[in-house]
């Protein structure tokens, strides 16, 4: 049997021209244009990483950076489960812009919307290191404050742009049916510390009942679980689950 | 009368068409008359070009006898599946093979039955036998649209034979047709001559044109350039349509002469460190966004090119604080920057414009000349689309919602396809709008569509100039209700048609009426409504926003087949990356003429939708 597939939606955002086509170029093409022209409106990109014996397949949106064409970025980052945020390790301009975007995707993106924060450009360094403009700590800073993974990347040689992906694919909690491309459900599975979390992905538009409650029976034993954790890493699942509740209307046995 | 046993053929179908249940259902789904003109039968209009070169040895002029096909069992044909049907109509390159194949398969109406309804059914409609009505009136009933779009594959290559014999014998269809006895390569071969013939022709239209001592003629210099303009004139052309240059040529010196120097005028100051406190943000940004622009030609490449475009961006930017830079505009100005470089190359050495560096044969003088006149254009065309830069782009947004609207009503099954993969317009359709579709072509496509796009949509700021037509009061000078404008709407085509066929042949006069290609009829008939004047006398100009969504759309349906057998990730990356590479003058010609066909049927319904 193939492996079970999960499909993570996921957003580029980020100051114009610090390199978020490029690091989804790398990604799904392992390739690099030097003058790549910029991107309008959006660009859709797909790739399928193997983690842990499961086949995630990563929806890139990759927005344009000028601010022009902010407006636009909400019906992007509206169902994502994960968004890279770049800047450009020369350009302290583009880690001001970074902020912004982390600030803007807590207030309104997803709640459980991961988010890996991005210094891109560390090519440069190699030539010049007089050339950083933030300094590596900055962004660590950042990444703590606003619960961020942190990475250091450069398109133009690969470095780290894999390990950004498959460490978004490690932490994107249980697929969220809620905002599933999918049609129809399906079982997914998803193996995580020893566990085997089971849940049925469920077309949002329909009745919900039975598989509703036992989804709710499924969060609560994990919140019993783990408590600490709960909040932070399977967070979604469960607000999505309370969300659950409130919409829908369904009939106790 | 009879020309008129292909066009009837449609009646047949008819009949079969409401037999055929599903057919029926399917294409009534949507509201009104409009739904009728479906896109097989816009694609059946501007399709005959294809046919043409798919039918070794076809002669539009010829006429096929019904009793020439074998099958009698038309309506077992008639029941083919819909979408098969497509396919074969579509004018897509590489359905020729399916033209033939369903142009032989319609011809089989063999019996004379058909004679007595084309009587009792349609006399009462028509009344002018020699042009293709029926495809327009009987549009009305939703149920037969598809039937009739099919015998309309067959109808319109009688076009040719109506605006052909239009100077005499338009009357009386029977001396066009001729029996064919030349051979496949002979009538090849006539074909490259009169290509050549008809291109000569143009260019000598053209220069005869511009030569003009007085006040040109910029109204018949729109008909003639809505078909292309010949590469040498193009670049006075353009300036002449695009509202740059007054058409009164005396005028042409001095007013070049001003406009340049107000530009120079303009850099100096602008980049005057004392008086002028330099936007940084955006001369940075137009920095960074130059070497990517056009990246895979050689000519944007080129130090000296970027520099003058990055001056004319900048120049442009600060000038209008409402919109400032915003990409897309840098895609926009490199047509008109790589035409008005040709200008300062030898004719013979035109087509190497776009590799060699203009630093190496422009004087100083010469750069600021030409930097000066694409600014002037630049800012002419940018004044039609404001809308699409400013804070929010509602521009973009209301011609995304435009098209989403006409694709609605033309491409049912498309619309509901992309409803049900959750695909948006906005998805693919914002880069279309913000950069006129440059992304999707190469630039001599790009170059030729924007003869069209320049003929059709510009204003003319000529003084005394011929056209009298405004884009905006177009629509308000003529409220109508929605009914009568079917009425209008339907009828018009023919009469413009009727009216080209006239005007049409002064310039085709040297060639041979008789072997009049499918080609340049359908051109002309496109022609015809661009540039003729319509009932009333004034020119119905469109706005570039306007045209434009008909033109996406057009595109977009272009692949309609393909798309439904898409799921969402497979349609936008698609249409993020879309065949066109391979893509020649004459596919963006074809392209342009089936947006006119639907500009013409949906133009004024347009406001009603939103």
């Amino acid at each position: 049997m193939n492996n079970p597939v999960t499909s993570i939606k996921l957003v580029l955002l980020g100051e114009v021209a610090v390199g978020k086509s490029s690091i989804v170029l790398r990604f799904v093409s392992n390739d690099f244009a030097e003058n790549k022209e910029p991107t309008i409106g959006a660009a859709f990109l797909t790739q399928r990483v193997n983690i842990n014996e499961h086949t995630i397949k990563f929806e890139i949106w990759d927005t344009a950076g000028q601010e022009r064409f902010a407006s636009l970025a909400p019906m992007y980052y509206r169902n994502a489960q994960a968004a890279l945020v770049v800047y450009d390790v020369t350009k302290p301009q583009s880690f001001i812009k970074a902020r912004h975007w982390v600030k803007e995707l807590h207030e309104q993106a997803s709640k459980d919307i991961i988010i890996a924060l991005v210094g891109n450009k560390i090519d440069m360094l190699d030539e010049d290191p007089t050339e950083r403009k933030v300094a590596r700590e900055e962004g660590e800073k950042l990444a703590q404050e606003e619960n961020l993974l942190f990475f250091e990347t450069s398109a133009k040689t690969g470095a780290n742009v894999n390990e950004v992906f498959l460490k978004i694919g490690e932490n994107v909690p249980l697929k969220q049916a809620a905002d599933g491309s999918n049609n129809g459900s399906g079982l997914n599975v998803r193996r995580d510390n020893g566990w085997i979390w089971q849940t049925r992905l469920i077309q949002p538009r329909k009745p919900l009942t039975v598989a509703a409650e036992s989804l709710v029976v499924l969060i609560t034993k994990v919140h019993i679980s783990f408590p600490e954790r709960f909040r932070t890493e399977y967070g979604g699942v469960a607000a999505w689950a309370v969300n659950l509740c409130k919409t829908v209307s369904w009939n106790q046995p | 009368m009879k020309s008129w046993k292909i066009s009837g053929s449609p009646h047949k179908g008819q009949a079969a068409g409401g037999a055929t249940g599903g057919i029926a259902a399917r294409s009534s789904s949507a509201d009104g008359n409009f739904d009728a003109m479906s896109k097989q039968q816009a694609a059946a209009i501007s399709g005959p070009r294809k046919q043409h070169s798919a039918l070794q040895g076809y002669s539009p002029l010829r006429y096929m006898p019904p009793s020439r096909s074998a099958s009698n069992d038309s309506n077992a044909l008639l029941k083919q599946s819909r979408r098969s049907s497509h396919s074969n109509n579509r004018p897509t390159g590489g359905a020729n093979a399916g033209h033939s194949a369903s142009t032989t398969s319609f011809t089989t109406d063999g019996s004379g039955k058909y004679f007595q309804d084309l009587d009792e059914d349609w006399s009462a409609v028509i009344d002018d036998y020699n042009m293709p009505i029926p495809v327009y009136l009987n549009g009305g009933s939703a149920g037969t649209a598809d039937s009739l779009s099919r015998a309309s594959t067959h109808s319109y290559p009688q076009l040719p034979n109506l605006t052909g014999t239009g100077s005499g014998s338009r009357g009386t269809p029977g001396p066009a047709v001729v029996p064919e006895t030349r051979t496949p390569t002979e009538i090849a071969q006539e074909r490259d001559v009169q290509e050549l013939n008809s291109m000569m022709a143009r260019i000598t239209k053209f220069n005869a044109l511009l030569s003009s001592k007085h006040i040109l003629n910029v109204k018949e210099l729109r008909q003639l350039s809505w078909n292309g303009i010949p590469k040498p004139n193009r670049p006075k052309v353009w300036k002449l349509l695009i509202g740059y240059l007054p058409a009164n040529t005396k005028r042409h010196e001095s007013f070049l002469q001003r406009k340049r120097k107000e530009y120079r005028d303009g850099i100096t100051h602008t980049f005057d460190e004392q008086n002028h406190q330099r936007d940084i943000p955006t001369w940075h940004q137009i920095e960074i966004d130059l070497p990517r622009t056009n990246p895979s030609i050689p000519l944007y490449q080129f130090k000296s090119v970027q520099h003058s475009l990055q001056k004319i961006l900048y120049l442009w930017a600060i000038r209008h604080p409402a919109s400032g830079y915003v990409q897309g505009i840098n895609d926009l100005v490199t047509p008109f920057y790589q035409i008005f470089l040709t200008e300062y190359l030898p004719a013979s050495q035109i087509d190497e414009v776009a590799n060699r560096d203009p630093a190496m044969y422009m004087s100083e003088e010469q750069t600021v000349q030409l930097e000066a006149d694409t600014f002037w254009c630049l800012t002419k065309l940018l004044e039609q689309i404001t809308d699409n830069y400013i804070h929010g782009q509602p521009g973009i947004l209301k011609q995304v919602k435009n098209l989403s609207q006409l694709v609605k009503r033309i491409d049912a099954d498309l619309y509901d396809h992309f409803t049900n993969e959750h695909v948006e317009f906005i998805q693919f359709a914002f880069r279309w709008m913000n950069c006129l579709l440059m992304r999707e072509f190469e630039m001599d496509v790009v170059i030729r569509m924007w003869d069209t796009y320049l003929a059709e949509t510009s204003q003319d700021s000529s003084v005394g100039g011929a056209t009298t037509g405004a884009s905006a009061g177009a629509d308000l000078s003529a409220p109508t209700t929605p009914a009568q404008r079917t009425v209008s709407t339907f009828q018009t085509p023919p009469s413009k048609i009727r009216t080209e066929a006239t005007v049409g042949a002064s310039p085709s006069s040297p060639l041979s009426v008789r072997s009049f290609s499918a080609t340049t009829a359908v051109t002309k008939t496109t022609a015809s409504g661009a540039g003729s004047d319509d009932a009333s006398g004034t020119r119905q100009s469109s706005s570039l926003n306007e045209f434009h969504v008909f033109v996406c759309a057009a595109f977009l349906i272009k692949w309609s087949d393909q798309l439904c057998g898409m799921d969402f990730q497979e349609i936008i990356t698609f249409l993020q990356n879309p065949p066109t590479k391979d893509w020649r003058e004459s596919d963006i010609e074809m392209l342009l003429s089936e947006a006119y066909i639907w500009q013409s049927l949906y133009k004024d319904a347009t406001s009603h939708w939103l």
